[in-house]
């Protein structure tokens, strides 16, 4: 479970999340969607502390990140657009590596849950190879499979397929789609409008740094209330020739 | 024939010197680097600006008027050194500079994603430094410290002024004593000899890091 309270943050001048506030409960699916700028990534970044918030209150499972740190965060995943998985480890070391090094977790024990991992991405057979030699779907699936290791009650996807090529785009949602169905709770900020309908049991929708709409897939997609989200959808569906 | 066998192996004592001043060095001068480039990143302004005097000071100025300095114009301070120590600690101060330069470099040349990655997974500081950024850097900054560690063979020549009797003091006292060039010409296959081997080993490791990227 997620609670935000009134989260500001500004870079520079640049105010970037201006009072935003909300819950996420335990198992539910978001997508966060909205304009390029409107910091939906901010807002996961902030979450999980790679940018302090200038004020505001963050809870993770009840946890106050502000008093319980790394213990907090450690509550969650994330997945990164652009991967960042360790290249001079093979896809299995990736895996293992923190839960040996940060929780001194048992080697052998921690090598089969990855391996389970791995199978359930559908990389098992790629246990042994770098990241250099996978596609952009298969890090990514790596990358999913690494914050999952970890053993998080929340994940948080910034942008999962927004540097794939469009063929790759599918594999890495159906992960994130099996995931879903798994009760494990998830923010997913994504430009995938057709994949955020069909799994979100809620949407966000951001726009200069606030959240105006949190509803259902249903009515942001069928039934926008405003204008902003209207606007954005014709735009973004145009770009996706028109399919949702 | 005998001649040769003679000088070289009257050589081969002075390029113990040579090896003993090469191996301390190394060593010293590669932690030095990394204690430096480490202090270099952080974000301490008291360390920053003296890491850069440091560097300033001991990249542009010449090694041989530093082993000067520490020989002879340290006792003018009070502080008098055996030829050995004092061309160890120059050497150590010099190289270690290039090091931190060439490690802050390759440190810097991480992309920032790597740090992230570490830090959502509940790495810190040291576990995000010694498992995820250094292991990469070594891969990156191998060229550069090859460079070094052969430019560093040829500098330990430079003790030869200071009166150690290393490889190259050896053969110019067998040139002087027996009126022949031979001596050189050993010296600098001796010079050639440790150079290959050195450049051997760096290539070995290039091509041990080479199975990623």
């Amino acid at each position: 479970m997620i609670e935000a309270k009134n989260i500001y943050k500004s870079f520079a001048e640049l105010e970037v999340l201006s009072d935003v506030s909300f819950t996420v409960n335990q198992g539910e699916v978001i997508s966060v969607i909205g304009p390029s700028g409107s910091g939906k990534s901010t807002l996961l970044r902030c979450l999980i502390g790679l940018e302090a918030i200038d004020s505001g209150e963050i809870y993770i499972e009840g946890l106050s990140v502000k008093k319980a740190g790394r213990k907090a965060y450690q509550k969650m995943g994330m997945v990164f657009q652009g991967f960042n998985l360790f290249p001079h480890k093979t896809v299995l070391g990736n895996l293992i590596e923190a839960p040996i090094v940060v929780n001194g977790e048992d080697k052998k024990e921690v090598k089969k849950r990855a391996e389970a991992l791995l199978e359930k991405v559908g990389l098992y057979d790629k246990k042994d190879a770098y990241p250099s030699q996978l596609s952009g779907g298969q890090k990514q699936r790596v990358a999913i499979a690494r914050a999952l290791a970890m053993q998080p009650d929340i994940m948080l996807f910034d942008e999962p397929t927004s540097s794939l090529d469009p063929e790759l785009v599918g594999e890495v949602l159906t992960v994130i789609r099996d995931l879903a169905d798994e009760n494990i709770t998830m923010m997913v900020v994504t430009h995938e409008m057709s994949f955020a309908q069909d799994v979100s049991d809620r949407v966000f929708f951001m726009d200069h740094g606030k959240i105006i709409s949190d509803s259902v897939p249903e009515k942001i997609f069928v039934n926008p209330d405003s204008t902003r989200i209207q606007n954005f959808l014709t735009k973004i569906l145009s770009q996706n020739d028109g399919s949702l | 024939m005998d001649y040769i066998i003679n000088v070289s192996g009257y050589i081969l004592e002075g390029s113990i010197v040579t090896f003993q001043l090469y191996l301390i060095t190394a060593l010293l001068s590669v932690f030095l680097g990394i204690a430096g480039a480490l202090g270099k990143i952080s974000k301490i302004p008291l360390l920053n600006s003296f890491l850069s005097f440091y560097t300033w000071v001991f990249r542009g100025t010449p090694l041989l008027l530093q082993l000067f300095f520490a020989y002879y114009g340290l006792p003018v301070l009070g502080i008098t050194l055996e030829p050995f120590p004092a061309a160890a600690l120059t050497f150590t101060i010099n190289y270690g500079a290039y090091f931190t330069e060439i490690f802050r470099g390759g440190i810097e040349s991480i992309d920032n994603g790597q740090y992230e990655a570490a830090q959502v997974l509940g790495m810190n500081y040291r576990q995000t430094m010694s498992r995820i950024i250094i292991p990469q850097t070594v891969k990156r900054v191998l060229p550069a410290t090859s460079n070094e560690a052969i430019n560093l063979v040829k500098d330990s020549a430079l003790v030869a002024v200071i009166g150690l009797g290393d490889l190259l003091r050896a053969a110019k006292v067998a040139v002087t004593r027996d009126f022949s060039i031979i001596p050189f010409i050993i010296a600098a296959v001796f010079y050639l000899i440790i150079s290959s081997v050195i450049v051997n080993i760096f290539r070995r490791l290039e091509n041990k890091y080479s199975v990623y990227e």
